[in-house]
């Protein structure tokens, strides 16, 4: 036993002095576990018992792998998404430009639209235009004439007729008055 | 690395660097946050695992520099150093209540040995004491080299051996 006191003694020396190696400082342990030690040691005992028991019962609770476990599933799912994060303020921009090219072309389109002639120049050669056009009004003054003509027509062989415009115009009073006439001698009878 | 290996990971580290988080920031709630964060942080950096050499240094240093950045970017009280409920349970055996008055005793003179010490010192001896980490993987998670590592942790654990003599010179 007294051996066993002086090779503490020596280890211990070998401890304060940075020393002794890992293992070293698990034969202190253990023999300050144990319940045989010299008084004069004795104060040096929660060092080497007391601290590291205390030590060993800190300890993380029992669902500590099961929540780690659920962060890091939670972890690879944000990184399907990351991309898509990552591009969001490109894609909206994107967006963006898109509604106002697509703006821009319609509101380009309608605005030419309003701006369009009804007639639209069909000719290169004013001279060429000027004749067409001149033909067109030409004939145009021409059928004009003839419908004049048949119209002159008419009305002269109207007058040729000798119709008498006066008969014509009683004939409906005629009517009227017989129409008159007919209730009250209806009546009479 | 795969994700076999990944799940290994969490599962062997996660109370370890819980207690790294909780050791800096001092909140259950947010050293738990840190370390969900941590295994994301891997995990959504799949493709370079395998230039990652010492993934289990490569944890604890992630943690201890987020667990530094949120300890500066908030003001967090320090009230949970322990959590002296689950604490008084875990001791809570067959023993006296002499025993068990002692034993907390010898408890709080340790946290308030271990207060004492600077952030880093800290942090070394934490991660030597109980992660059971060698000088080299120290100097990886801190960021400082291995000589910087032994005069860190030298310097604690003569600062801790004062301590306890004088607490318990004050016992007696």
């Amino acid at each position: 036993m007294m051996k066993e006191y002086e090779y503490i003694r020596f280890l211990l020396n070998k401890y304060w002095n940075c020393e002794t190696s890992v293992e070293e400082e698990k034969q202190l342990q253990n023999f300050f576990s144990g319940k045989d030690i010299p008084e004069d040691l004795q104060k040096y005992a929660p060092l080497f018992k007391d601290y590291k028991e205390s030590q060993l019962s800190i300890r993380l609770g029992n669902d500590f792998v099961k929540r780690l476990e659920a962060a890091i599933h939670q972890k690879e799912k944000e990184k399907q998404y990351i991309t898509i994060r990552i591009f969001a303020p490109v894609l909206k921009i994107a967006a963006s430009i898109l509604i106002m090219v697509t703006l821009g072309i319609g509101i380009y389109f309608l605005a030419n639209e309003n701006k369009k002639p009804y007639f639209a120049e069909t000719y290169n050669d004013p001279k060429a235009a000027i004749k067409d056009a001149t033909y067109a009004l030409e004939k145009l003054s021409e059928a004009l004439q003839k419908g004049e003509e048949a119209s002159k027509e008419t009305f002269n062989e109207l007058k040729n007729l000798n119709i008498d415009w006066t008969a014509l115009d009683s004939m409906d009073v005629e009517t009227e008055s017989e129409a008159m006439i007919e209730p009250n001698e209806k009546e009479n009878l | 690395m795969n994700n076999e290996k990944f799940h290994h990971i969490i599962l062997s580290l996660k109370d370890n660097l819980y207690r790294l988080a909780l050791s800096i920031v001092h909140d259950k709630a947010e050293a738990e946050d840190i370390v969900q964060d941590v295994f994301l942080k891997l995990w959504s950096k799949k493709d370079e695992w395998n230039n990652i050499d010492n993934a289990e240094a490569y944890c604890y240093r992630s943690t201890k520099n987020l667990a530094l950045d949120r300890l500066s970017s908030r003001a967090i009280r320090r009230t949970e150093s322990i959590d002296s409920q689950q604490e008084s349970y875990a001791f809570i055996d067959s023993e006296t209540p002499h025993l068990q008055f002692i034993r907390k005793e010898e408890r709080s003179i340790i946290y308030r040995c271990i207060d004492e010490l600077s952030q880093n010192q800290q942090l070394v001896f934490q991660l030597r004491e109980i992660d059971g980490l060698s000088y080299g993987d120290i100097a990886n998670v801190m960021g400082i080299s291995e000589d910087l590592v032994k005069i860190t942790l030298f310097r604690a654990r003569k600062k801790m051996k004062e301590l306890l003599e004088k607490y318990n010179d004050e016992r007696i």
